[in-house]
């Protein structure tokens, strides 16, 4: 058995109730989705599962604002649905492809991915990369930008993650998601998001994110400097994936080493910049 | 706690440990075709479908599981005789052990269900989450291949 | 695919459906743990958390007073003697030097203690309860360490026997010359060496080892085990637990895999203990995590092959050393070391002056077994990549090297007959061989001489192609025996009862496609069961790729039999000579075109006139084992700025005879293959300092899914093996060997580096890159 001290499996109607249950629970109560972390590694102190998927949760809708996700949408969901796969170039949905497998896939869900923060997480990378904002409620609504969760998630203590929100892209911008795996059912042995806006030939808004470094998906800021204000062309492309091998603060772990995971980098940064550079000369067509 | 689920159509009203797995619950209620492997959604032997979509029942808890469908490979043959990914894998050799067939069966199924004429890729990507030692998965996707044509052309009928 | 002549077969070469196809696609219940029984305990192990020490003290007293436990064991409470876990032919080749419960412990997860509970949460529970008290000794985790002067001495105990030298270490030694070594190095104009190692690799059969035993009405101990060797467990159940064989009965279910880690006692004798000991039924499967640990694995190996040839190209000498780390225990120590020479250099016959030393060595470490392809896998790793090595220095093309010196129909090796498994080899002249085409239609296939050498770029990627030749064996001659049992029913339907062991391999079905080819029916005539050692008659079991050849031969003996008596009947009803009368469609036809249907004979002869059981049994002991050959060919590309290889298309070429279900053949061709693959490129069993198992799990132990496998093409090219049930020979390891010399000597041909440590990991090729550009 899983989870052999549980004694309470609450599934709420509303987030208020949802909200109660997970403060009057305290220390021992955990919100879920899929709830495949939890099951994978089975807290002995967990008694109380509040499972969330009963709260209206599940959709993907597009607004003024950009485009929300609901918490308790699964991956597979997110893949199937048409806006997202047009949302700047298909890029969310060529990332997803390459997360864990279709069965997991059909089982987690945006929420948990986000809040659980494995350290190979190919969506968070992306997400901060796309500077996404999440809502969290705790009797009020709240919007911060996804990086905010990061590393601490001290704001998910008391409160749930309700939506993602991916801003609608400007015109002249790309992203790109690369990664490099074992196998095609693995984790990333580094994994890399880079978005660009391109505004009169130079770049003018830039974000670098590499991890599985082997941490959480951290932005790479000397190699985002690195490209701010100039042009995309072979040249500067390498001298940035360069910068991002120099800066990435990598580690050994059983999977790579450290120095193989900076060589990784500049091969993921530069791979990603190259993509970027060219859907945007597709754009431009 | 008890739960009420349906499993291959049957309604099953059962009492379950609020921390147990799905895959614990299926096989104490006797569906044995959904297989153990590793317990940790590595290896997909415990597929089933839940509300139509494949999952790792090993990483369910049985209590997400109330109020919803579950199919398992038991399931899948009806009066008419086998589903025809069944077939397909009976005819093409793509069973050797046996052991993850069931699980990749499922996952099949999932994936013709919801995309009726698949790449090679999209095969190989919907079946990813399944290994197999036996096989080498040669022979299972030249089998999904003959599932999807053969569905194809019965759909047309 | 190439289809030889078949001499008119209606079932043997026919893709038929496996027997047992239909319930495992409907997820029938019929694996070990599919058996719910009442009242059935379930048992955990207690395994140890240092990879050596001894046990000082064990209290079980706290886990024993847990409500819900009922049986808890220690090497206080159960038979001391020492005996082998290998499931071999008896007397076993391999060190009794395992007891049940030892008052020591050699490897992190080596057996401290058992219990035995009402459910698995509480025998994990009673678990946690047990102390122990560990004196820690310095733990061997290598196999140098093993050997230098002074290590500690992982089998110091008095009662082991069957070691070489414990005092150094040394599980097994193997000295073996043919011809003057020194001679025929003189004698060569170009010496090339090289040293390969490989990792700790496991099997990971997607169903884990688990038995179920319970006694039955008669008080008889039943296990229901996940078994390759049924006899070998029953007899070594009884030899451990002091038990009367006849009071034992072994059944092996359909199982999920094997590949060598379940041709082993593992469980069997725990279980059986806990049933004898408690009246009722025991269930104990291993978690994937204890698989990793606790199980079996292959042998890691360090192999130096060094090679002497005359300019032409014909070797003249071949030196093989092979060091084996055999873990904590020497099960299959011996034989292992054995298949590093005695299954590679016969193929090479050309080479007069042949020398193969080596030792197996105990280490603290995981404990390796039988894994398909059993040394054989590890010793082409040097040999084959040393072959490379020769080409290029002679200048010649490496599909040349081996027309030149690669073993032909009509010869031998004085190899057979000096190095068998664990004891003297038997002579052999090979009978069939179709190597020649092999290598010549796969370099087709592969479209060799329009890739090898070119390194084609696309992007950072480049392109190469490399290649390698195999043997194996068909069974162990003069020491395999395999037995069948055929009756008749009076529909015209038979019975076919063999002990040989279907893993999931589908030999229910090939060896019941031969019967049925003798005896002139379909298959669905033939009811095979096997593997019950109540029912079926003797066979080793499914190992060596002995099943078809060995299994398979016993088959068509009395399936021969039985028409002899089919023939004698039918020859009275049709008032024919017997020697007019053949069988076939169901029928008894004489030449002037008389029949009468087998059902009809068999009522005859079961309630008419003189009335008599149709039937024989008949049994088959190989005197001799014709290799299956193969020819291997892969191209790869490789990403020299990351280091990852990707194989882009395998063709492999093989001669297993005739091939009684080309299907089922080419899917145990198509899976040796990706099995290899994973050891090539991607498998690797982390150790730690302190020899614990860093990575026991599918997450983070790397085997091929689908996504990962290559376009794969086999071609089944046919001969005829006059010695082998229809002109077979056995298929279920020889691929197995090829992917790491193949993939090693293609990485070579892309980006010019030779990688003699497998895994061929992307770190460790853009390493390797990088160091041969500076």
């Amino acid at each position: 058995m899983a989870l052999t001290h549980l004694k309470e499996y609450l599934r709420p109607t509303s987030l208020e109730e949802a909200l109660t249950s997970l403060r009057e629970g305290g220390k021992d109560a955990r919100v879920i989705g899929g709830g495949i972390e939890l099951v994978l590694f089975s807290p002995p102190d967990v008694t109380t599962l509040i499972d969330l998927s009963e709260l209206s949760l599940s959709y993907i809708k597009e607004n003024e604002a950009g485009l929300a996700i609901g918490a308790t949408t699964t991956l597979t969901q997110i893949i199937g649905h048409q806006t997202v796969a047009q949302y700047l170039d298909g890029v969310i949905v060529g990332m997803l492809h390459q997360v864990a497998s279709p069965l997991l896939r059909n089982l987690a869900t945006i929420g948990g991915s986000l809040a659980s923060a494995n350290p190979w997480s190919d969506v968070i990378p992306l997400f901060l990369a796309l500077d996404a904002k999440v809502t969290l409620f705790d009797g009020k609504y709240h919007s911060i930008p996804l990086s905010d969760l990061y590393p601490t998630r001290s704001h998910l203590s008391g409160s749930i993650l309700t939506e993602v929100l991916l801003p609608v892209p400007a015109s002249g911008t790309a992203a790109s998601f690369h990664q490099f795996s074992r196998t095609g059912f693995d984790v990333a042995l580094l994994n890399c998001a880079c978005l660009v806006k391109v505004d009169a030939g130079r770049c003018t808004v830039v974000r670098i994110v590499a991890g599985g470094t082997p941490r959480l998906g951290a932005a790479l800021p000397a190699a985002e400097e690195a490209l701010m204000g100039m042009e995309l062309t072979d040249e500067t492309i390498e001298q940035v994936a360069h910068v991002a091998r120099e800066s990435a603060d990598t580690r050994d772990d059983r999977r790579a080493s450290a120095r193989y995971r900076k060589q990784l980098t500049y091969v993921c940064v530069k791979r990603c910049l190259q993509e970027i550079r060219d859907r945007l000369a597709e754009g431009k067509k | 706690m008890r739960i009420t689920l349906t499993v291959n159509e049957a309604k099953r009203d059962v009492e379950i440990e609020p921390g147990g797995t799905l895959l614990e619950l299926l096989r104490r209620e006797g569906y044995k075709g959904v297989k153990k492997g590793c317990g940790s959604g590595d290896c997909g032997a415990c597929a089933v479908l839940l509300d139509g979509r494949a999952v790792n029942s090993c990483l369910v808890l049985a209590a997400k599981a109330d109020g919803r469908k579950v199919v398992t490979v038991e399931g899948l043959a009806d009066d008419e005789g086998l589903h025809p990914v069944q077939q397909a894998f009976l005819e093409e050799g793509a069973i050797q052990c046996g052991y993850c067939t069931p699980g990749m069966v499922i996952a099949a199924v999932d994936l013709l269900t919801h995309n009726s004429s698949p790449s090679e890729a999209q095969i190989r990507e919907g079946i990813s989450g399944n290994l197999c030692r036996c096989t080498g998965y040669v022979k299972q996707i030249e089998a999904i291949k003959t599932a999807a044509k053969r569905m194809g052309e019965g759909a047309d009928d | 695919m190439i289809d030889a002549q078949k001499k008119g077969f209606v079932v043997v070469g026919k893709s038929e459906r496996k027997v047992d196809g239909i319930a495992l696609v409907t997820g029938k219940p019929k694996f070990v743990a599919d058996l719910d029984l009442p009242e059935t305990l379930h048992v955990k192990i207690l395994g140890s958390p240092h990879a050596h020490a001894r046990i000082i003290e064990i209290d079980t007293s706290k886990a024993e007073a847990l409500p819900g436990v009922t049986c808890v064991l220690t090497h206080k409470n159960t038979p001391p003697a020492r005996y082998t876990t290998a499931g071999q032919g008896y007397p076993e080749p391999s060190p009794y030097d395992t007891r049940m419960f030892d008052t020591k412990v050699r490897f992190v997860g080596d057996r401290v203690a058992a219990v035995a509970a009402e459910t698995e949460a509480l025998a994990l529970k009673a678990l946690k309860l047990v102390k122990v008290r560990y004196e820690e000794l310095p733990p061997v985790l290598s196999i140098d360490e093993a050997l230098v002067n002074g290590a500690p001495v992982i089998h110091d105990e008095s009662d082991a026997t069957g070691i070489y030298d414990a005092s150094r270490n040394t599980a097994a030694d193997i000295d073996i010359t043919a011809g003057d070594l020194t001679q025929g190095f003189a004698e060569s104009d170009v010496v090339v060496e090289t040293t390969c190692e490989t990792q700790y690799v496991q099997h990971t059969p997607i169903e884990p080892h688990v038995t179920l035993s319970y006694l039955d009405e008669d008080g008889r101990l039943i296990l229901r085990t996940s078994t390759q060797v049924p006899f070998h467990v029953r007899r070594i159940v009884s030899q451990v637990l002091g038990l009367p064989l006849h009071r034992i009965r072994v059944i092996k279910p359909r199982i999920g895999g094997g590949f060598g880690t379940k041709q082993e006692v593992l469980l069997e004798d725990l279980a059986g203990l806990i049933t004898l000991r408690t009246g009722r039924p025991a269930l104990i499967e291993l978690s994937r995590k204890e698989e990793f640990i606790a199980s079996r694995t292959r042998h890691p190996m360090r192999i130096r092959v060094k090679l002497g040839a005359k300019r032409d190209g014909t070797l003249s000498a071949i030196e093989m050393e092979a060091l084996s780390n055999t873990g904590a225990y020497g099960t299959h120590g011996l034989t292992v070391l054995s298949n590093v020479g005695s299954k590679t250099l016969p193929i090479y016959n050309k080479a007069q002056n042949v020398h193969f030393f080596g030792k197996a060595v105990y280490t603290s470490l995981p404990v390796a077994g039988a894994y398909r392809g059993y040394g054989a896998t590890q010793g082409y790793f040097p040999l084959e990549v040393a072959m490379d090595e020769l080409a290029e220095r002679l200048k010649l093309d490496p599909i040349e090297l081996r027309r030149r010196n690669h073993i032909r129909s009509g010869e031998s090796s004085p190899i057979f007959e000096k190095l068998g498994e664990g004891r003297e080899g038997v002579a052999q002249t090979i009978k069939s061989c179709e190597l020649g085409r092999c290598i010549e239609i796969g370099a087709k296939r592969i479209g060799w001489s329009k890739k090898r050498g070119k390194r084609t770029r696309a992007g950072t990627w480049v392109h190469g192609v490399g290649m390698s030749i195999h043997m194996q064996g068909s069974g162990i001659a003069l020491v395999d025996m395999g037995a069948a049992t055929i009756k008749m029913n009076e529909d015209g339907s038979f019975n076919l009862l063999v002990g040989a062991t279907d893993l999931g391999t589908g030999s229910d079905t090939i060896l019941g496609q031969i019967a049925a080819e003798v005896l002139g029916v379909p298959l669905s005539k033939m009811i095979v069961t096997s593997s019950d050692t109540d029912f079926t008659p003797f066979d080793t079991g499914a190992y060596a790729s002995s099943t078809t050849y060995v299994s398979g031969m016993a088959v068509q003996r009395a399936a021969n039999k039985v028409r002899e008596q089919i023939v004698k009947v039918a020859a009275r009803l049709l008032e024919e000579d017997e020697d007019s009368l053949a069988l076939a469609e169901e029928r008894v036809k004489a030449s002037n075109g008389q029949s009468v249907t087998l059902a009809k004979v068999c009522q005859h002869a079961m309630y008419q006139v003189a009335q008599f059981q149709i039937g024989a049994t008949a049994s088959f002991v190989p005197q001799e084992s014709p290799p299956p050959f193969m020819a291997s060919f892969a191209e790869v590309a490789v990403d020299t700025e990351t280091g990852f290889v990707k194989v882009v298309s395998y063709v492999a070429a093989v001669d297993c005879g005739v091939a009684i279900n080309p299907k089922m053949a080419q899917g145990q061709v198509e899976g040796s293959i990706v099995n290899g693959i994973g050891y090539a490129l991607t498998e690797e069993m982390l150790i730690s300092s302190k020899g614990r198992v860093r990575n026991p799990s599918l997450f983070d132990y790397k085997i091929l899914g689908a996504r990962d496998i290559p376009p794969i093409e086999v071609i089944l090219v046919e001969s005829y093996e006059p010695t082998g049930p229809m002109g077979a020979k056995s298929v279920g390891e020889v691929a197995i060997n090829a992917p790491v010399p193949t993939i090693a000597n293609a990485i070579h041909d892309a980006v010019g580096v030779r990688l003699t440590k497998t895994p061929f990991t992307p770190e460790r090729v853009f390493e390797a890159i990088r160091a041969a550009r500076m």
